[in-house]
């Protein structure tokens, strides 16, 4: 794997890592530990000696993690440290594509069934805890694991179901762009909305009227009421039951990309073969000059130019804001199994804020840079004409997020751009390329320029200043 | 509802209840679909072996 690029790097508690008793994680110069609670020995014990651990490594399911010989973060808990490997970028369920966040389900699911075999159980199915590695959903947190008994029921069922199933339902057979309801609802889809949300032919489906339909009726139903412990039985073939269910009922759904606005750009855009090779070409030759660690494709659809520099070795981060391309990019990926790149469905207009306790839980898109890289490849129109986000502000935009720019100016008489403004008024004199040499000039040094082959677009890389 | 130690997440009484409800149901097909394979062994009917568990190809896709 490629050398990571530092995410916040420094030191303290991370502002995520405050739920569980059982440990935390903490940066300390520059390096991420976790640190595992004297409460937690037995179930750490229990994970790395019963072979739990190494059959979920093997399997791609759990991120790996080395014991340390490091002093604590605090001491009077601690039970042991240990230094989980790094995970390149921490994207979350409400930037995945629907393919993603079942996969993360599945991988959640399959995860419980090993889990019980070893005789534990996940204590929590936060979709927080997976992320993806290597092109993987993989659970990134070790302490995720309790000691199963038999006759104890799931205790995550309800946190799985807000967090997978209600989000994945919405989105298969309501609307896509329904994942948006976790930027608001942290722990998940509220499963009396989602079920207010579903169609009402969803109560023909046994998995959805159970588990999100009946479920909401009986959280309602019984909030706060007081479960006798000793008929608050489950037997393990019953849990077997529960999990195969929920595995069944979210395999059934399927979203199939289809014709947005952006699914076919690459059949649909106006330039010849020649540009688009000749746009790879230098993409390529660059990334393989600056060898980034961590390159940002802004607006990539379906990642052809993120596959370009990801062969640079560098981690890239290939974002886009339709849902459609972004399924499309996760589906290649898995074909191709692709360790290197990171689909990511993102409103660059509007990118994911900081959100959750103190507005530091989950970090915004921009918390998450800056990248050694960015890419923004006919992208610029869309956001200084579109958006009309002036050219200075744009440039003060990528100069925040990368060191190195490279950008494609789409000139006012491109075909595109003249879409663009067939209903408005151009109110854009600005936007030339003079205009944007000046602007882009006051954060960067311009190192090239180079007129795309067949079109009238310039291609430029940028160093910031 | 006291397995030791309590979860630290809290499971939420309906979302407790209505699991046990919903598992005992499915539980009950379990045993059935066991069952069902054993008595097909009897007579030499081999069933199909499950797709998942601890083959390592992992069954994410």
């Amino acid at each position: 794997m490629t050398k990571m690029t530092n995410q916040n790097p420094g030191s303290g508690q991370l502002s995520a890592s405050f739920r569980d008793p059982s440990g935390f994680l903490f940066w300390r110069n520059g390096t991420l530990y976790r640190q595992i609670n004297r409460q937690y020995e037995g179930e750490y014990a229990r994970l790395m000696e019963s072979g739990l651990y190494d059959r979920l490594v093997k399997a791609g399911l759990l991120l790996t993690h080395v014991e340390v010989d490091e002093p604590a973060e605090q001491p009077d808990l601690a039970f042991r440290l240990i230094q989980p490997e790094r995970v390149p970028f921490i994207s979350y369920p409400y930037e995945w594509s629907f393919g993603q966040l079942k996969d993360a389900a599945l991988a959640t699911l399959s995860i419980q069934r090993r889990a019980l075999k070893a005789g534990m159980s996940l204590k929590d199915a936060s979709a927080y805890n997976i992320q993806f590695v290597r092109g993987k959903a993989t659970l990134i947190d070790t302490l995720s694991f309790e000691v199963y008994k038999e006759g104890q029921p799931w205790v995550a069922y309800r946190q799985f179901c807000q967090h997978f199933l209600a989000p994945l339902a919405l989105m298969a057979l309501r609307d896509v762009r329904l994942n948006q309801l976790l930027r608001i609802y942290i722990d998940g889809v509220p499963l009396d909305l989602a079920s207010q949300l579903l169609p009402a032919r969803t109560r023909w489906n046994f998995g959805l009227l159970t588990h999100i339909h009946l479920h909401a009726g009986a959280q309602k139903r019984y909030a706060g009421a007081e479960v006798k412990s000793r008929r608050a039985t489950m037997s393990r073939q019953a849990m077997t039951g529960l999990i195969d269910s929920l595995e069944s009922t979210i395999r059934k759904l399927e979203w199939k990309p289809g014709g947005t606005e952006w699914g076919n750009y690459y059949d649909i855009t106006n330039y010849s073969d020649a540009a688009f090779e000749h746009k790879k070409e230098l993409v390529r030759e660059w990334s393989a000059r600056l060898q980034p660690s961590l390159v940002w494709d802004l607006g990539a659809n379906r990642g052809v130019f993120s596959r370009v520099a990801g062969a640079s070795g560098a981690y890239v981060v290939s974002s886009d804001i339709d849902p459609t391309a972004v399924e499309q990019n996760y589906r290649q990926v898995k074909d191709e199994k692709t360790p290197n790149l990171l689909p990511l469905l993102l409103d660059l207009t509007n990118p994911s804020p900081s959100i959750g306790w103190g507005n530091e839980e989950r970090d915004s898109f921009l918390g998450r840079g800056p990248a050694d890289m960015v890419l923004a490849l006919a992208l610029i129109h869309h956001l200084a004409i579109s958006n009309n986000v002036p050219l200075p502000q744009l440039a003060e935009f990528f100069a925040k997020v990368g060191k190195w720019l490279v950008i494609e100016f789409v000139p006012k008489a491109d075909s595109q751009v003249q879409k663009l403004l067939v209903s408005r008024e151009d109110i854009f004199p600005g936007y030339t390329r003079e205009g944007f040499e000046e602007a882009f000039g006051r954060c960067f040094r311009i190192r090239e320029a180079v007129p795309v082959r067949e079109s009238e677009r310039i291609l430029y890389l940028l160093e910031r200043l | 509802m006291h397995f030791a130690p309590l979860p630290y997440l809290d499971p939420g009484s309906g979302s407790f209840l209505i699991q046990l409800l919903i598992a005992a149901l499915l539980g009950i097909g379990v045993a059935v679909r066991a069952s069902w394979s054993k008595i097909k062994g009897w007579f030499g009917i081999k069933s199909e072996p499950k797709a998942d568990d601890e083959d390592d190809e992992s069954e994410s896709r």
